[in-house]
């Protein structure tokens, strides 16, 4: 059963972004899954792709390294969920390689022993055929620690946790 | 006269509306419009089992009115926003240079096609 309470609701975050490609839903679900297609397109402008590697199945890991025109290293890396050709993939995603500063850019008030930003992304990448072309969906549910945790900072879960800490002990002494 | 912690805790909990919002507020923080909610209960119906609880010391509300929505801390998130700007940003420039790379394979395959053809 999905949980709709509001924690995870507020915990939780999904980003979804859509294009419409000018290609066949086998080409591009082959762009997405054979290596030597994936570092011609992977990553930002005038980034290059050192490694490139993808054990593309269930379970199967992959490993992208991008490097940027400054020579710095951004590596992804994930697992594979779900391979069902040509519509959908399923593959979390992990940028906890990524450098210090990068880190510190994107959440500059992290804690210092946080390396994963948004937590391990989920991501599920759908092919759909559109009059010959391809409508490309990226859905990335990822879960914030941060929002998790202030969540369970706030007031009134740790008032009722004390309290039933107390009456246990009030109870241990009956 | 104060009842002493153990009794005022018992008597919050000996109400399954109060143990119900307990479980509810666990999940989060809410308004207490959201906490009616499930209840057919009035605002001020709700507001007395909210006093109950309180005093108990088993919730905590704000001196604001009743109308607190949930609220996350605003640094929290606005570090998840961030991060979620910079992640679309390398999302649509990847993509962009996915259309156009498609471009160029399709472009190739046309031309050897053409060459097979005519050679």
């Amino acid at each position: 059963m999905t949980s709709n309470s509001s924690a995870d609701h507020q915990s939780k975050r999904e980003f979804v972004i859509t294009r419409l490609l000018d290609a066949p839903r086998a080409l591009v679900f082959k762009a997405w899954t054979d290596p030597a297609h994936m570092k011609h397109w992977w990553g930002p402008h005038n980034f290059e792709i050192p490694v490139c590697r993808m054990d593309v199945r269930p379970g199967g890991a992959y490993r992208i390294v991008m490097r940027g025109a400054d020579g710095v290293d951004y590596p992804v890396k994930g697992i594979y969920r779900e391979i069902t050709p040509p519509e959908r993939l399923v593959m979390t995603m992990d940028v906890s390689e990524h450098s210090k500063e990068w880190h510190d850019h994107v959440k500059p008030n992290r804690r210092p022993d946080e390396t994963n930003p948004a937590g391990e992304m989920l991501m599920t990448v759908t092919f759909k055929e559109v009059a010959g072309k391809t409508e490309l969906t990226i859905r990335v549910l990822f879960e914030s620690v941060e929002i998790r945790n202030s969540m369970v900072k706030m007031g009134m879960t740790e008032g009722w946790t004390q309290s039933l800490e107390r009456l246990e002990s009030e109870l241990k002494k009956m | 006269m104060l009842a002493d912690p153990l009794t005022a805790t018992f008597s919050a909990l000996a109400d399954p509306t109060r143990r119900a919002i307990l479980a509810r507020l666990s999940q989060g923080e809410t308004s207490v419009t959201e906490l009616a909610e499930p209840f057919e209960m009035t605002l001020p119906g709700i507001s007395k089992h909210l006093k109950v609880l309180e005093r108990a010391g088993l919730i905590a509300r704000g001196r604001e009115a009743q109308w607190r929505p949930c609220r996350l801390e605003p640094g929290p998130l606005k570090d998840v926003s961030h991060w979620v700007e910079h992640y679309r940003k390398f999302w649509e420039q990847s993509l962009d240079r996915l259309g156009d790379y498609l471009k160029e394979l399709q472009a190739k395959e046309r031309k050897q096609r053409h060459r097979k053809k005519s050679g």
